[in-house]
This record gives structure tokens, sequence and C-alpha cells, in this order.
């Protein structure tokens, strides 16, 4: 039986009721409270706090997350501390981290899996329930005997059917992304917990939108595309930038949107045509950061920006963007995922 | 000329936060008692460096770990890429000035 404790945040009246095998963090979000997060998972540090009075257990002390002057002078994760008895902790919060729907632990079941690429697929689950989310969130996965959850951006939309989906990539020596890929069998069920994620869809937002992604972060940019389809038709259709190393690991992405109704522009580029195992790349070649100046028609600073990919390609779009053509940061979205 | 402190109001190796009429958020150092004024409100977010650890003549912003120099207001680190302003310091009389320049 899992025993609740109470957490209070010190210097004020909020409390909430945290289960021992859940982390401060979700246990806050679950009841509606702002705390500060980011990736979930120990390695943004976004949710750091001081442990001012109880007991805690720390489930990844090696979290790169934290520094070791931080951890010697007692900060510790919320993301991945559980408590041990009532807690009252010091930690940030902010409007900006409360979303629509409280992230909630389901069961889910594979009902569908569809190769993109060779190493990346399309996965499909279904909970009992409505799936409520808001484009461009994640959820965490967690496989019975596996004990790190992993947070993978869903790349549908909400619904009453109860569907999550995802793209995954078969990261080698993955433990999570193998074990999807090879041991879970369609039927098998997970534990999904979601949702989670600040850098979902701003649909009231009047300005265009481009969405830069890479990898398995077309999950998330694919919902949020597909999110505009309900948004009303006033921005213009979005742009789309996708990178990746070959043209073997650019999926097919005009006919996923285009079975979704939804228009896009858009735009593939990799960085290494040599690795072509079919007729030759005649599209772009480079980093797809380098492609945003020369694919939009107005100033950058015009555009709404949403990135999700590998942490080396956002910095360079954040960089190329907030540095070189002053846009505000606060027009530019994403989850750090390192 | 702008007076913001008094020296003996920042400790080496800490920072004070100063308000002043007209100009944003402004953060003292003092680095081995060398002053240095940047302003306080992170480029990145909006949090205050004053809240942030110091170490070897760099601060690190509380929110997100971006670390700045603290003398010349360079972004060392992601996420992030621009500057902090810097203003130039006088300290005279055991007050730290910095220049205005309109």
């Amino acid at each position: 039986m899992t025993d609740r404790f109470h957490i209070k945040l010190a210097g004020g009246n909020v409390a909430f009721d945290c289960a021992s095998d859940d982390t401060l963090l979700r246990g806050g979000l679950r009841q509606g409270l702002g705390l500060a997060y980011e990736c979930n998972v120990g390695a943004c540090g976004s949710c750091k706090f001081d442990l001012v009075d109880g007991e805690v257990d720390d489930l990844f002390p090696a979290a790169p997350g934290l520094k070791p002057k931080e951890r010697e002078r007692g900060k510790r994760l919320a993301c991945q501390c559980v408590p041990r008895s009532d807690c009252t902790i010091k930690i940030r919060s902010g409007e900006e981290y409360v979303s629509d729907h409280v992230p909630r632990k389901m069961q889910a079941r594979l009902i569908a899996k569809r190769a993109l690429t060779h190493d990346i697929s399309e996965f499909s689950f279904a909970t009992g329930e409505a799936a409520q989310f808001l484009p461009g969130q994640y959820a965490l996965l967690r496989l019975e005997g596996i004990g790190q959850a992993r947070a993978y951006s869903m790349s549908n939309l909400a619904n009453a059917d109860g569907t999550w989906q995802f793209i995954i990539r078969k990261v080698p020596a993955g433990i999570v992304s193998n074990a999807l890929f090879d041991t879970l069998q369609v039927g098998s069920e997970l534990e999904l917990d979601g949702p989670y994620g600040i850098a979902y869809l701003r649909p009231q937002i009047p300005r265009p939108i481009v969405c830069i992604a890479g990898g398995s972060g077309l999950a998330p940019v694919l919902s949020i595309i597909r999110g505009t389809r309900d948004a009303g038709g006033l921005r213009g259709i979005p742009q789309l930038l996708y990178g990746g190393r070959g043209p073997g690991d650019i999926p097919d992405i005009a006919a996923m949107l285009s079975v979704s109704g939804v228009e896009a522009g858009i735009h593939p580029v990799v960085s290494m045509p040599e690795l072509a195992p079919v007729a030759a790349w005649s599209g772009d070649v480079g980093f797809v950061h380098e492609f945003v100046p020369k694919k939009l028609g107005q100033p950058l600073t015009a555009y709404e920006y949403y990135l999700a990919g590998p942490p080396p390609m956002i910095e360079a779009c954040v960089r190329m963007l907030v540095a070189e053509h002053n846009v505000p940061s606060t027009q530019i979205h994403f989850d750090r995922f390192f | 000329m702008v007076s913001v402190c008094k020296t003996d109001e920042v400790a080496p190796g800490t920072s004070l936060r100063v308000e002043i009429d007209g100009l944003p958020p402004l953060a003292v150092f003092n680095v081995d008692d060398e002053f240095f004024v940047i302003d306080d409100t992170c480029t990145h977010g909006d949090a205050s460096l004053c809240d942030g650890e110091i170490e070897d003549g760099q601060v690190e912003c509380p929110w997100h770990n971006a670390r700045f120099c603290i003398k010349t207001g360079k972004a060392l680190t992601f996420p992030a890429v621009v500057p902090q302003k810097t203003y130039v310091v006088r300290v005279l009389d055991g007050t730290v000035h910095i220049e205005k320049n309109d």
C-alpha cells in the first residue's frame, strides 16, 4: 500500500499530497501546481529544490541536472525525489508550468507499430479513457521491469478514443527504445504518465509558425502542425524544417500530414548525402538551422518557433535566431532533453 | 555618473542587486575587491543574477544554469546566447558609480 505525504511549499500556504511512489514534481503537477520543470528525467536542472524539512529518497543521485557543488549545498531535483515523510520544500514555480490537463498515470496497450525509416517507428497506444493533451506535449513511458521511464512526445492530437501516438527512434544501446522495438508486442501494456511539457502550441498567438526538428523530434512538431488545423487559417500554412544525417533518415512527412488533412511547407535537409542508400539526394544539404533564414520569406522576428530534436541542433537554432536575428526568446518554444 | 552603492555593501565574492530609477535592475559584483556592474535580469529569462552562484569571475543564472562572464557580460553557456549589458564602473570615496550614457 502506498502512503501519501503532505508536501508544503515554503513561504506560503500552498501544499499538496504526494504518494510515496511518486516524485515530488509530478505529485505537485498532478494537483495543478505550476512547479518549475522541463525534462522530467534529471537532466536539465529546472526542478531543483531545497529540502527545508522532512525526508526524501533520491532515485538518481548522479543525475546530471545538478552540479556536485549544488548537491553539496543540499539541492535536489524534484523530478527524482520521492517523499519518505511530510516535507517542506523551496522550489521555483510559475504559471507557464500549469498545463490545461494535469498529468495522470494510466495503463496503455500497444495497438500498432509502423516503421517510418530504418530506425524510426510510429507507436500507437490505447488507454481506457479519452486522451487529453496539448499539441507538443510529452508523456513518460515505463515498461515493466525497466527502472527509468523515458519521455516521448505525442505526434497525434487529443482524442476521445484514448489513442496516444509516438515517434520513437531505436537508439543504439538504448534500453527503453530497444525494448519498445524488439520486446513489446501488440497487445502488451505499459505505464503511460502524462501529459507533461511546456513547449505546447499556443494557438492564440497570431504569428505564422515555424517548426524545426530532427530525429524523433518530428513527433511534437507533427502534433503542433496538426493542431493548427483547428486553430484557424489566419497565419498562413506552418513551415517545417526537418534535418537528418542521410536521406534514409527522412520520413515521408508529406504523406503523414496529408492523412491528417493538414498542409505545411516541408523542407528536409540532410547533412551527409553520401549516406544515401537509394537514388542520390537532390535536396538541401547542410544543417537544418542554416536553412531557416533561406526558407522563410519574412524577417525571422515575424514567426513563432517550435523546436524539437538533438540538443546541438536546438542550441544552433536558438543561437542563430536570438543572437543573429534578434528573435525574442519568448517566441521560441522547446523542451530541453539532454 | 550615477552612484549605485557603497563598496562595503558588497563583500568579495558576493553580489548586490540595486534598483535605480530610469535603469533596469543592476547587479554589482565584487570580484577580489574589483567592482563590476551588469544588468541583473538574465538575457535568457527573468531570473535575477544576484540569486546565482559566483565562481571564478563567472555568475550562473539560477533558473537554467546559464553562465555569464562578470567582467564582460559575455554569455558563456547555453541557454544564454545574448550577453548581459555591462556598465563602466568608477569607484570613488568608497562608493561604486556607473557611467550612464543616454
